[in-house]
């Protein structure tokens, strides 16, 4: 059996208030469907490339958990319990190679597990590491103050039952209500009040070569309490030469509070041939401030999504991103940003490029309600296509309903420029190269947003990292 | 004998359907500087890209060697590491990319085409700001997107900071004083001058006779409609400073 509706056995089926949401998450997407060429928030991603027919879910974890709990002993082929890598027990080796026995050379002395090689963060960090969509043990320390779980040790404490699922609506959003019916896995994340995170949380979500066909649905839950603050980084990363095919369903839902202030950092690095669909919910009180911004570079269909509800006076969001692509990608960027209260503002810099024969895509929506007066909404989106065969899609929105308000909109897409192309070959900088520097600079206009210059140096590398 | 630097014959270049350069001849030697002189319109930009190979110029007839080379074969960055530097009439804005970025990335690449190492860090700022002092660059300056929100004259002082640090056998001038006030002027011409050792060469060109003051050149040309219709030395960029070109163009 495979497809995005599959009977699976989930953890926490017996506890109703959770199971209530699972369910009304499957009814939905029943009701709902997989968006077609006719559903207005899906106009430009086509999905008919999406291939869900043979996805397969993944046992569950947690209930494997609960049946080796008994068992000390490495449970994988690794002879000498040497096995250094965080993969659970009963998988396959790390580096995603189904090995005959004796074969796997990487816990070989001097050889670094795969997976460890790259999962490297480079700037100090908490990491909590995830494989195919399965979080990985241990956390790191956290300070007083910060609360980090594993979702569903969120729902048996029930610190995610205020929260969990009344941030995103999914009737409105048909891969959040597939993603509520196999809520699992995924993040509680909650810093206290007035408390500061020291180091960015970063969540690294590793996946291999080998592993063709997987559906995995992440779920996060991230609570600012008021006066809080913290870095929250999401890394999408795909290692192998093999082009794998998989389905990564991610939604976040964000809760700030009073005063609380979130930056939140993105790379999208999927395999060539998977699909990533990702929307982060974000509910403000006043004077919080959500800062973003996301970097899209992998997937067949890629998709980001932010909807940000400004609910309370001088709430304000920056929603920043950048993506680059080639060969027949669709990379697409949705915003839909809701001033609901006076005195809000919201801003946001899209900035693509796009080569091949490949589709950029972006959706941006501003919403200003009718008491929502003194408000400022600002939006640009620039494409730089690299061929003729590229493709630009945009679809800038704006709904005002109130009287004082400063909003804009603009988008422009054009091709590199000849005379900046001949200007650097004339001081002997081949033209590739010139190509590539024009592409940077390009892209980090918008990269440049990010706060933290470690991770818009990070952020910043793989926006110019040559693409296979 | 010794193989002239460059050697232009017979040339005839369009842009755009129009022929611009009809029947253009040139030798320069080693060590020589060449001035051209002409009339707005007559192609003197036109002649300066076809030798750097700007896209978009076709050469229909002639031939163009450079160190005994055939240049007409050569990508625009290959005549750029072979030695040819061209001071720009109009330096080109890049948005988003620093001098320092630039000039990097321009060293590195012509080092590399003559297999030397790269330039590490140290030396690299070290030679900038050197350079960069003489013509009055700051390291603010540096740290901008290139050209961008420049003056004419920072733009002209830029140009003259890239050709000091590429040390190139062969550079041409194009309009090197066009928007300079007369003490930017002697800085250029200062920095110009600097790159005179008796080995490099220089191609002037110029509406007027102002830079020739400063830069004295060998040998002075005058060009109109496409090709050089009178050759002589310095005295003759006096000559048409006071009488203009009209004698030349009447014929058109
Ligand atoms: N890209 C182009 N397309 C069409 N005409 C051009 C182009 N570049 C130059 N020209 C024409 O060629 C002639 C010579 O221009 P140019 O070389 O800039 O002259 P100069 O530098 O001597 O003032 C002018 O008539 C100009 O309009
Ligand atoms: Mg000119």
């Amino acid at each position: 059996m495979g497809g995005l509706v599959q009977k699976v056995k989930l953890f926490g089926e017996y506890i109703p208030w959770f199971q209530a949401m699972r369910d009304k998450g499957a009814i939905a997407f029943d009701e709902l469907g997989l968006p077609t060429p006719k559903t207005e928030a899906w106009k430009y991603t086509k999905l008919r490339d999406l291939n869900t027919d043979d996805l397969v879910i993944e046992p569950s974890n947690f209930l494997a958990e609960m049946r080796v709990a008994a068992e000390e002993a490495c449970g994988c082929h690794h002879e000498d319990g040497g096995c250094g890598c965080h993969h659970h027990h009963g998988e396959g080796c790390c580096c995603g190679h189904h090995h005959e026995e004796g074969e796997c050379h990487c816990h070989e002395e001097g050889h670094v597990c795969e997976c460890q090689q790259k999962l490297h963060v480079p700037f100090e960090a908490y990491v909590i590491h995830f494989e195919k969509g399965k979080m990985i043990p241990p956390f790191p320390d956290f300070p007083r103050g910060v609360e980090v779980m594993n979702l569903m040790e969120a729902v048996l404490t029930e610190d995610a039952k205020e929260y969990l699922g009344k941030v995103v609506d999914i009737k409105l959003h048909p891969f959040a209500a597939l993603n509520n019916a196999y809520m699992e896995e995924g993040i509680y994340l909650c810093v206290h009040k007035n408390v500061k995170v020291d180091k960015p949380i970063v969540l690294i979500n590793h996946t291999k070569s080998g592993e063709e066909n997987i559906f995995f649905n992440i779920r996060n839950l991230i609570v600012l309490e008021q006066g809080a603050e913290a870095e929250f980084v999401e890394w999408y990363n795909y290692t192998g030469a093999v082009k794998s095919r998989y389905f990564a369903n991610v939604v976040n839902e964000i809760v700030l509070g009073k005063n609380a202030k979130l930056s939140h950092y993105k790379l999208q690095d999927e395999a060539f041939k998977a699909n990533h669909i990702a929307l982060s919910v974000v509910k403000q009180k006043s004077d919080s401030n959500y800062h973003n911004c996301c970097l899209q570079r992998g997937a067949n269909i890629g998709r980001n999504e932010v909807k940000v509800l400004l609910n309370d006076e001088n709430a304000s969001a920056e929603v920043n991103a950048a993506y680059i692509m080639s060969g027949w990608a669709t990379l697409d960027t949705t915003t839909d940003i809701l001033h609901l209260s006076p005195r809000t503002y919201s801003s946001q810099l899209v900035k693509g490029v796009v080569g091949g024969e490949a589709k950029g895509v972006f959706q941006g929506k501003i919403h200003i309600a009718p008491d929502a007066v003194q408000t400022e909404g600002n939006q640009l989106h620039r494409a730089l296509l690299l061929t003729d065969t590229a493709e630009i899609d945009v679809k800038p929105e704006l709904e005002i309903f109130a009287d004082d308000v400063k909003c804009s909109h603009g988008a422009a897409s054009g091709e590199l420029d000849e005379n900046q192309l001949f200007y650097m070959q004339s001081r002997g900088i081949g033209r590739e190269e010139a190509k590539q520097i024009l592409i940077d600079a390009y892209l980090n206009e918008a990269l440049d947003k990010v706060k933290n210059p470690e991770i818009r140096a990070w952020l910043s590398d793989y926006a110019h990292a040559p693409q296979e | 004998m010794t193989t002239p630097l460059l050697e232009i014959e017979d040339l005839h270049a369009r842009v755009a359907d129009k022929e611009i350069i009809k029947g253009f001849n040139l030798t320069i030697n080693e060590g020589e500087v060449h001035a051209i002189m002409g009339p707005n319109g007559a192609g003197k930009s036109t002649l300066s890209n076809v030798i750097c190979g700007k896209p978009g110029y076709e050469i229909t007839s002639g031939s163009i060697r450079f160190k005994g080379k055939d240049l007409t074969k050569m990508s625009a960055e290959d005549r750029a590491r072979e030695g040819i530097f061209l001071c720009m009439q109009y330096p080109v804005e890049i948005p988003g990319v620093a001098v320092t970025t630039f000039l990097k990335h321009s060293i590195n690449a012509v080092r590399k085409y003559h297999n030397l190492p790269e330039l590490d860090t140290m030396e690299f700022v070290k030679m900038v700001r050197e350079e960069g002092k003489k013509l009055g660059i700051d390291n603010e300056m540096i740290k901008r997107p290139v050209n961008v929100g420049f003056s004419g004259g920072e733009k002209k002082r830029l140009e003259t900071l890239q050709m000091n640090i590429l040390k190139p056998s062969f550079a041409i001038l194009d309009e090197a004083d066009s928007g300079l006030d007369v003490d930017a002027l002697k800085v250029v011409a200062e920095g110009m001058n600097a790159l005179r050792d008796g080995k490099r060469s220089m191609l002037i060109i110029t509406h007027y006779q102002r830079l020739l003051e400063y830069v004295v050149p060998d040998f002075v040309h005058v060009y109109a409609d496409g090709h050089i219709v009178k050759s002589g030395d310095k005295t003759l960029a006096a000559e048409i400073e006071k009488d203009g070109y009209a004698e030349y163009t009447r014929e058109r």
